[in-house]
């Protein structure tokens, strides 16, 4: 497992870098990403390779990717297709990777044989080809970026990405829901290294806790279900898969061939492999989110989950939606509903699960209120995850400020009290009028700053639930 | 009994698209899957000849490589106690329309299968992840109900075990509305010769584009393949 480690550490924290297609006029893409990644702390030598200018950016340019001081650890390249194959004949061994954001090759009928002399010419020159048709990687640990905003800090969450707009996605909405990365590659066409090889990489990385993974075509995948079956699902990994594929369908002449629908095969590895599959991109993230923040239990597979927050019918709606997802809302035992009523909390409380509180409640003591509340509910209720939801709606102009904040901090107390009994997650429901949003939001950043996955819906922290109940019981069942 | 890669090899010398249903059954037998007691005989006495040596009742079907739905085709007759019955049944079949003008390349006779839960297990070659190894409840109605439950092989004996429970109609083995409960575990045998390790599947899979064991008539005491159809790969 080290030396896949070993293999990528050029490109994941490169000391050199090449730059391929900037001007000296400046604005093409090369010259942005020459800007991103010194505004991005990167403190390697950069050199920028352009046929005739002495200077780019400031920075000594030169002639070939065989002519610079020191070997490349890592080339992103963004020139015209056809130029491209000879500039990486030209590097005589002396560039690890490099990355081809061009477009034109395989993605177009026309550009599939210039794939192929741009694999060729890869290995002629002696390196590892990304992409083509990629926008380019990601990787805080290395201070090299493709996207203009980014989170600096790095985490555990790997992403290998097929398309890279929807990289870019991830990476921009993942930072306002506090995802933290190990990195993330977009890897195109995937003419040489393939999204398996990067998962490979993700598997065994030390800082990758979490591997996500959008695919379009899944190449090889026999060596997709092998490697995560050999993993025995040691770390989750989520998978968004695009464009299910209908090829040798159509001929089917058994039963059983006219039984396998296109999804079959992606729902037979999930199962096999533990792996959870996403439908839609915010699924992708949610399920992320909740798998960087929340650590697995398998001993215990997430299944009893209270629902605590105003919105009587908001939580009747998830309450028959988790039960879908096999996730139980179930009405506390006596014991429980005993000493919530010992509380004496006000009327329109209700004091059993899904747990009811209406802001005249929640806004008791501040909201530190709920400490007793809840208090009660772990004491004896023992649930496997706590999902408090808040409406902000309901809070605008009757509460102080500190409230919602002190709600969290009364849960984070709880939690603390019972270390590794239930999941905390946190949904903040708002109506999109500009000042509540704005009030969310700022919300939402001190509650991601605390590690706390928040969701905008109690839907879709149900949705993420299940996939951390489904790993769970996949790890469960495979220990045996 | 002839090894499994000479049935194959056979096939395809003799351009078949697919094994007919005795090369199939022997292709099942030869990893240790039951198959029905059987011979194949050429007319209607020998046919009437053969009867001494198999416990009735007996089943007759036509082998041809041109009749794809015995069935429909009027191929198969079930039910057959006697020997002059079998005689009679053979004579009856070739005068069938969709029979008469056929390639014969025999009939088969074989020993009923004990009446039981009917299941389909098959077989499928995925362009991008090799062989897949399907179960459902089979009999008429398995493209109807569609309950049916797919693994990539190899599997294990928790996926086979898995496959099962996945079923909606995972209670009918289980001995539903007073019926006696069906051997799941003769199932997951079954399964895991076709779709296990050294499995059917992981053996032959290069050749195999399609196969289906339908129905696998599965009682109290075990599983037997009553119909098998393997499709080659081109």
């Amino acid at each position: 497992m080290g030396d896949v480690i070993e293999q990528f550490r050029p490109l994941f924290e490169p000391r050199t870098v090449a730059v391929v297609g900037a001007s000296t006029k400046g604005g093409t893409l090369p010259n942005v990403f020459i800007r991103r990644i010194r505004e991005f702390g990167y403190g390697g030598a950069i050199y920028p390779i352009h046929p005739s200018a002495e200077s780019i950016d400031g920075l000594k340019a030169y002639r070939s990717l065989g002519d610079t001081p020191e070997p490349v650890d890592y080339a992103y390249i963004a020139i015209a297709a056809a130029q491209v194959p000879p500039l990486l004949e030209q590097a005589r061994g002396r560039v690890r990777f490099a990355q081809v954001i061009s477009s034109g090759f395989g993605e177009v009928d026309e550009g599939r044989q210039l794939q192929e002399a741009l694999a060729a010419a890869a290995r002629a020159g002696g390196m590892r080809l990304i992409g083509p048709n990629c926008l380019g990687i990601y990787t805080p640990r290395g201070r090299i970026t493709f996207t203009e905003t980014a989170p600096a800090e790095s985490g555990p969450v790997g992403i290998i990405s097929q398309s890279g707009g929807l990289g870019t996605d991830i990476i921009r909405r993942g930072l306002t829901r506090g995802l933290k990365f190990s990195g993330l590659v977009t890897v195109g066409n995937c003419a040489d290294i393939s999204a398996n090889d990067l998962l490979e990489f993700y598997l065994a990385d030390p800082q990758t806790r979490v591997v996500g993974l959008y695919i379009e075509t899944a190449g090889d995948g026999r060596r997709l279900f092998e490697i995560l079956r050999g993993a025995r699902a040691g770390k989750p990994v989520v998978i968004l898969k695009g464009g299910r594929t209908r090829q040798g369908r159509a001929a089917a002449v058994s039963h059983t061939g006219s039984l396998a629908g296109d999804d079959r095969a992606w729902v037979a590895l999930s199962k096999q492999t533990g792996s959870v599959m996403a439908d839609t991109l915010d699924g992708f993230i949610d399920a992320l989110a909740a798998f960087q923040a929340l650590a697995p239990q398998p001993r215990r597979p997430t299944r009893r989950v209270v629902l605590f927050g105003n919105g009587g019918g908001a939580s009747v709606l998830a309450t028959d939606q988790f039960a879908r997802l096999g996730l139980d809302v179930e009405a506390f035992d006596r014991q429980t509903v005993e000493e919530l009523a010992r509380l004496k909390l006000p009327p329109g409380t209700s004091i059993t699960n899904p747990v009811d509180a209406p802001v005249g409640t929640l806004q008791q003591e501040d909201g530190r209120v709920a400490e007793s509340i809840l208090g009660a509910i772990y004491g004896s209720g023992r649930p496997d995850a706590l999902v408090m939801h808040l409406n902000l709606s309901a809070f605008a102009g009757r509460t102080r400020a500190e409230v919602l904040d002190n709600l969290v901090q009364a849960a984070l107390r709880v939690q603390g009290r019972y270390p590794g009994q239930a999941h905390f997650v946190l949904v903040l429901r708002s109506d999109g009028e500009p000042a509540l949003e704005e009030r969310k939001r700022a919300f939402r950043t001190r509650a991601v700053a605390l590690g706390i996955p928040v969701y905008d819906e109690i839907a879709n922290a149900g949705a993420a639930l299940a996939a951390l109940a489904f790993h769970e019981r996949f790890v469960q069942s495979r220990s045996r | 009994m002839k090894a499994a890669a000479d049935l194959i090899a056979e096939a395809r010398a003799s351009k078949r698209v697919a094994l007919d249903e005795p090369a199939g059954k022997r292709l099942l037998a030869s990893f240790g899957i039951s198959v029905p007691k059987s011979v194949i005989v050429q007319d209607a006495d020998a046919a009437a000849a053969a009867c001494g040596d198999l416990k009735p009742p007996l089943v007759l079907k036509v082998v041809s490589p041109d009749i794809l739905h015995k069935s429909e085709a009027g191929g198969v007759s079930v039910g057959l106690e006697r020997a002059a019955a079998v005689g009679e049944a053979v004579r009856a079949m070739v005068k069938r329309p969709a029979i008469e003008n056929a390639r014969i390349d025999g009939f088969l006779l074989e020993e009923m299968a004990p009446p039981g839960v009917e299941v389909v297990v098959g077989g499928l070659r995925d362009p991008q992840f090799g062989p897949l190894v399907m179960v459902g409840l089979g009999g008429v109605l398995v493209e109807v109900l569609a309950d049916v439950a797919f693994r990539i092989c190899p599997i294990t004996r928790l996926d086979a075990e898995e496959m099962l429970e996945e079923l909606k109609g995972a209670a009918l083995l289980r001995g539903a509305r007073g019926r006696a409960p069906v051997s799941r575990e003769a199932v997951i045998d079954v399964l895991l010769k076709v779709g296990g390790e050294n499995g059917l599947l992981m053996t032959h899979g290069e050749d195999i584009a399609e196969a289906d064991i339908n129905p696998l008539i599965v009682s109290e005491r075990g599983a037997v393949a009553v119909d098998a159809r393997f499709v080659l790969r081109k």
